[in-house]
């Protein structure tokens, strides 16, 4: 009788030990899921263009300090453009000169970007001797896209 | 180009971000030079080495196709 009590007992402490152990398994996974983690964070979350804003000059924010389209002969062309979102996206500024039915490419200028969150960002352009007078356009893309334009003019 | 449009060879452009800017390193890089053309100023190398140092173990050693982190101003 002794003998049957004491495998019995031997029995369930085997048992109890056994499920101790099983409660362990469940820790490995956690310490698992930090290395996939990182996966979802650097698929893009997506970048959208908010805004698109021309000027003479920038601040410290890269924002327009006084939007305006209209810029004389001797200006840098500042193109501000505002985004949302996180992840990478290519932004694209293309600065075109027209006369007429011809355009003329003045420029164009590309940048990648990693944001975390709202973002602002500035393209620029300037001319040693001076912007012939006339009519001209900077076309912003992201990612290809055209994501906003401006119709600019030097008097 | 037709005659009559103006000569636009010597526009000098340029760009920034409140955000990181990603520059893939091209043949006769070095860091100064980047950082000369981000920022303007040869001597703030040290920015861009700092923010790549998960890849760049020395700063005279980059290679064309690299990408590296151009943190903002």
């Amino acid at each position: 009788m002794k003998t049957r009590i004491l495998f019995t007992l031997l029995v369930s402490a085997a048992l109890a030990l056994a499920a101790c152990g099983k409660k362990e398994a469940p820790k490995t996974a956690p310490t698992q899921a930090p290395t996939s983690a990182p996966a979802p964070s650097s698929a893009p979350a997506g970048i959208a263009v908010s805004g698109v804003t021309a000027g003479k000059a920038i601040g410290a924010d890269k924002k327009v300090t006084a939007p305006t389209e209209a810029f004389a002969t001797g200006d840098t062309m500042y193109v501000s453009i505002d985004t949302t979102g996180s992840g990478n996206a290519k932004l694209d500024a293309k600065w075109t000169y027209r006369k007429g039915d011809k355009v003329a490419v003045v420029k164009e200028e590309t940048m990648t970007i990693n944001a975390t969150g709202p973002a602002t960002n500035e393209f620029h352009v300037s001319k040693p001797d001076g912007w012939p007078a006339g009519d001209y356009e900077v076309e912003v893309m992201l990612d290809g896209k055209p994501a906003g334009s401006k119709k600019l003019t030097v008097k | 180009m037709s005659d009559d449009m103006p000569d636009f060879s010597n526009v000098k452009g340029g760009s920034s971000s409140t955000a990181t800017k990603i520059y893939v390193v091209v043949a006769g890089d070095s860091l100064s030079k980047i950082a000369k053309r981000e920022y303007g100023n040869a001597n703030e190398w040290k920015l861009i080495f700092e923010a790549n140092k998960d890849i760049l173990k020395d700063p005279d050693k980059i290679y064309p196709g690299q990408k590296l982190k151009i943190p903002p101003k």
